[in-house]
């Protein structure tokens, strides 16, 4: 049974959209058999995750949450894990992070002395957002097109696929989403989100072990 | 290219953004490297340009480069 670790805060307007879609990530993983942690709002601070990292081992770790080159962070903001302080403890886990720019320089420390994979964006995380959705993800037409992506890649990991093959899909539905706002007729502001979702496709690496996949251990 | 050419091109290219971003309707919300994880509407997203702030010089580069993958083909044909 592999392991899956979830930290999703929620303290803000776009972390309650990376909550609200990773829901369903939560289920899949336990609906597959995955012994699974969700840590979530409150939950998603430095001291429970990095507990749990270091008592659990998960083979899978997802982090929601607000970045920097050197950095990912949990709930109000609080680093979690940092290359100054503690990249070690992701070392030879399978690790998302679906943050701003820790792909920069938290990355490379992370799978310098390991078997693991860190999977992140080198650029700020952009999330576009519908205005008459009324800020309810579930109603926000915009919104999906930015996050089905970054949820098609984890499910593929959940599912056993290698990171490389799970970095593959994500960044052709990716390619088709910018190509349908960038062309599409049906709303007339869609063109100017197709950009910041090209930030995001060019942004996102995986570094490390590209073979990677979901052992049972 | 001399450090005025470098110049004269940087300005080109924020006047690209701006422009394409005028056209954007007002309403658009986007969150994007800001750390109270409040999205910014066309006006604030335009403000962030024109101040080149980190936030705007990073709006400036994902443009630019998107542009250029048409140029490369990057994303047709796909």
């Amino acid at each position: 049974m592999a392991c899956v670790l979830f930290s999703r805060p929620e303290h803000d307007g776009t972390l309650a959209y990376l909550y609200y879609y990773s829901k369903e990530l939560v289920k899949l993983s336990t609906d597959l058999g995955h012994k699974t942690i969700n840590k979530e709002k409150e939950d998603a601070n430095k001291k429970t995750i990095t507990s749990i990292i270091k008592q659990h081992k998960p083979n899978l770790i997802m982090l929601n949450g607000h970045g920097a080159p050197h950095q990912v962070c949990g709930h109000k903001n609080e680093t979690i894990i940092s290359s100054e302080e503690n990249p070690e403890i992701l070392a030879n886990s399978v690790t998302y992070s679906l943050s701003c720019s820790s792909a920069v320089i938290l990355g490379p420390e992370v799978v310098k002395n390991g078997t693991g994979s860190f999977i992140g964006y080198k650029f700020d995380f952009a999330l576009g957002k519908d205005p008459n959705s009324e800020a309810v993800p579930a109603k926000d037409k915009i919104a999906k097109f930015f996050l089905e992506p970054s949820n098609l890649l984890f499910s593929s990991l959940l599912e056993g696929k290698t990171v490389n093959n799970s970095i593959i899909k994500a960044k052709k539905m990716m390619r088709d989403n910018i190509w349908f706002l960038s062309t599409t007729d049906k709303f007339p502001e869609a063109s100017h989100y197709a950009p910041f979702l090209f930030g995001n496709y060019s942004g996102l690496v995986a570094l490390g072990n590209q073979s990677a996949v979901i052992t049972n251990s | 290219m001399t450090k005025g050419n470098n110049k004269n091109l940087e300005e080109l290219k924020k006047e690209i953004v701006l422009e394409r971003l005028r056209q954007a309707p007002l309403n658009i919300k986007v969150s994007f490297g800001n750390l109270d994880g409040n999205f910014l509407n066309r006006d604030e997203l335009i403000g962030e340009v024109k101040k080149d702030t980190e936030i705007g010089k990073k709006i400036v580069e994902i443009q630019i480069e998107y542009l250029r993958s048409f140029k490369k083909g990057l994303l047709m044909g796909e």
